[in-house]
């Protein structure tokens, strides 16, 4: 199994290798949308003092941090694999002996993330002298507890996107239903506004949804704004939300391929 | 567990293909109520393969062929009927039988378009779990038989349709499999081309007693691969059994070509039905009931100033043709 998947990271990253090009495009167009965020509410913090209580430094590290960690848990998988079911291309890779989704697929958007993660660093590099962010508060062990909590949130996610995407062996739309699924993300995550800036509904109902263990609770376990037992109880979140999250794609997976109908092969 | 190879069950496919009238009203009416219409791909087929056997799958387009190829690789699930192919049911997608079959399309599915086909290959290793000797042995016989080296470093967008089916052909057996569906195996090839690709299938059935299911357009692969044919029309089975028993069961007619020393039209159609043969114009041949050959040979030779004749089978083509139109 650890050859497979050797194999397949060599396969997936030559050819994302071969779309370097489109690969930093999709990066700079992904960017726009935080380092905006990140102008303006640093800004309003600047003029105002603070925002409820956020100061611009509190706005520049939350959004520098969300920088690296929405890369660490975003995947692409609709984009990559949602043609596949409906142009019939997945014939190839259905009669593998190996999952498509779960190993190919994956490695995938793992190499994906790992380039895009490279084409990252010089603009995070370029953001921080521009902002100069007192990251002191940050501590190596918050880092070390994010780490295993940002796996879980890709997953997690991956999962979800996973499962959207196999939508597609019902319906030609699973793109329009991934739009919807994005704009909860945005919504409920932490991507637009730290979390705590939301209205109290909206944060409620976050608690219990699995966007916030995609941005915002790695994001506050990083700058350490989180006690012991909140940290906890996000770990259990993301436990419960893996275990719903296979089952759901399991579901949908198991179900979509008897109406797979190959078409165009 | 039966004997055979492959045991299909009166397998049927319906395929429901949304339909709408165009113009703006029957879109925004299809919104909220769609219409489907059914359409039978595969109607009832039932046949047996024994192990080792080498079998035509014919058929016009839109037969039928493809889709009961995918359903016996696993790809499609059948609306009705069974299938058996080495002890598993193909749409169980069970590994241990994606391990043991293949199926080649006459088009890209098992090559990586963006990188060369060798890091293909050494993927399929790993996804196969082919030991390294093992591995090593089977591409030098590909290679052998394809002449795979000068194409498997480049990237197999930049290979030509035929390059690119060897390769297809390589990477679907790679892992040797017991059982073999090809789709147009040849498709694309040049006659070289064609010629050994068909002489490795019968190689390789030979060595390994592979069965092989193939559909082909080219009746020279047909002709030289197998024995037995399948014929479908339509879903339906219209004919299984020999390759040599077709004409017999299907158009028990010969051709009779004769070269007369004079060119003047003389009335053959007394003799049999005319028939046009474009690839020989100087020839006028006639087509006669199989029984009644000797006797209209002898009556022709004996009216006639015949300078050469002969008797031949009607082309393999034609009596295809006939047995769909039945």
């Amino acid at each position: 199994m650890l050859k497979i998947f050797q194999r397949l990271w060599q396969v997936n990253w030559a050819e994302q290798w071969q779309y370097r090009a489109n690969l930093l495009m999709y990066l700079l167009y992904w960017l726009v949308s935080p380092i905006i965020y990140l102008a303006v509410w640093t800004s309003i913090a600047n003029a105002k003092g603070n925002v409820s209580g956020f100061t611009a430094n509190d706005f520049v590290t939350y959004y520098m941090t969300l920088l690296i960690v929405d890369q660490i848990t975003s995947n692409i998988v609709i984009h990559t694999f949602g043609y596949k079911i409906q142009d019939g291309t997945l014939s190839g890779e259905l009669i593998r002996p190996i999952h498509p989704m779960l190993t190919n697929a994956l490695v995938n958007n793992i190499a994906f993330k790992a380039l895009t993660i490279m084409g990252l660093l010089p603009v995070w590099a370029i953001l921080f002298f521009l902002f100069k962010p007192d990251f002191s508060h940050v501590a190596l062990s918050g880092i070390l507890i994010a780490l295993p909590a940002m796996i879980l949130g890709f997953f997690i996610g991956y999962l979800l996107s996973a499962t959207i995407t196999a939508l597609a062996f019902w319906t030609t739309r699973s793109f329009s239903i991934h739009e919807f699924y994005f704009a909860l993300i945005l919504l409920f995550s932490g991507q637009f506004v730290p979390l705590t800036l939301m209205p109290k509904l909206v944060q409620d109902i976050a608690q219990y949804l699995p966007f916030q263990l995609l941005i915002y609770y790695p994001i506050q376990v990083i700058l350490g704004k989180l006690s012991t037992a909140q940290i906890i109880q996000g770990y259990v979140m993301a436990g419960i939300w893996l275990v719903i999250a296979i089952a759901l794609f399991n579901w949908v997976w198991r179900n979509g391929v008897k109406r797979f109908s190959a078409v165009g092969a | 567990m039966s004997s055979e190879t492959i045991l299909v069950q009166n397998l049927s496919k319906t395929y429901q293909v949304p339909e709408r009238e165009g113009g703006f009203g029957a879109a925004v009416q299809s919104f909220f109520k769609r219409k489907y219409k059914d359409v039978k791909a595969v109607q009832q087929v039932s046949f047996k393969i024994s192990q080792g056997e080498i079998v035509g799958f014919l058929g016009p387009n839109g037969a039928g062929k493809t889709t009961t190829l995918k359903m016996l690789s696993g790809l499609l699930h059948p609306t009705a009927g069974s299938a058996n192919v080495l002890g598993f049911t193909p749409w169980e997608l069970k590994q241990d039988y994606l391990r043991s079959m293949t199926l080649v399309m006459g088009q890209r599915n098992r090559l990586s378009w963006d990188i060369p086909a060798a890091d293909s290959f050494l993927l399929n290793q790993a996804i196969y779990r082919l030991p390294d000797d093992e591995y090593k042995r089977t591409y030098k016989e590909l290679d052998e038989l394809l002449e795979l080296e000068p194409l498997v470093k480049k990237p197999v967008r930049n290979l030509s349709l035929g390059e690119r089916m060897k390769c297809e052909i390589a990477a679907g057996l790679l892992h040797r499999p017991k059982v073999l569906f090809l789709d147009e195996p040849t498709i694309g090839l040049d006659i070289t081309g064609q010629a050994r690709i068909r002489e490795f299938l019968r190689e390789y059935n030979r060595r390994t007693g592979a069965t092989i299911l193939l559909t082909s357009h080219y009746m020279a692969d047909v002709t030289a691969l197998c024995e037995r044919i399948i014929i479908i029309h339509h879903g339906n089975l219209k004919y299984d059994g020999g390759i040599n028993d077709l004409s017999r069961r299907i158009a028990p007619f010969k051709l009779i070509g004769v070269l007369l020393a004079e060119s003047n039209s003389h009335n053959l159609s007394q003799y049999g039905t005319p028939v046009q043969n474009t690839e020989d114009a100087e020839k006028h041949y006639i087509q006669v009931k199989a029984e009644d050959v000797t006797q209209v040979t002898s009556r022709l030779l004996a009216d006639m100033p015949i300078h050469d004749i002969t008797i031949t089978d009607p082309p393999i083509e034609d009596v295809i043709e006939r047995a769909f139109n039945e």
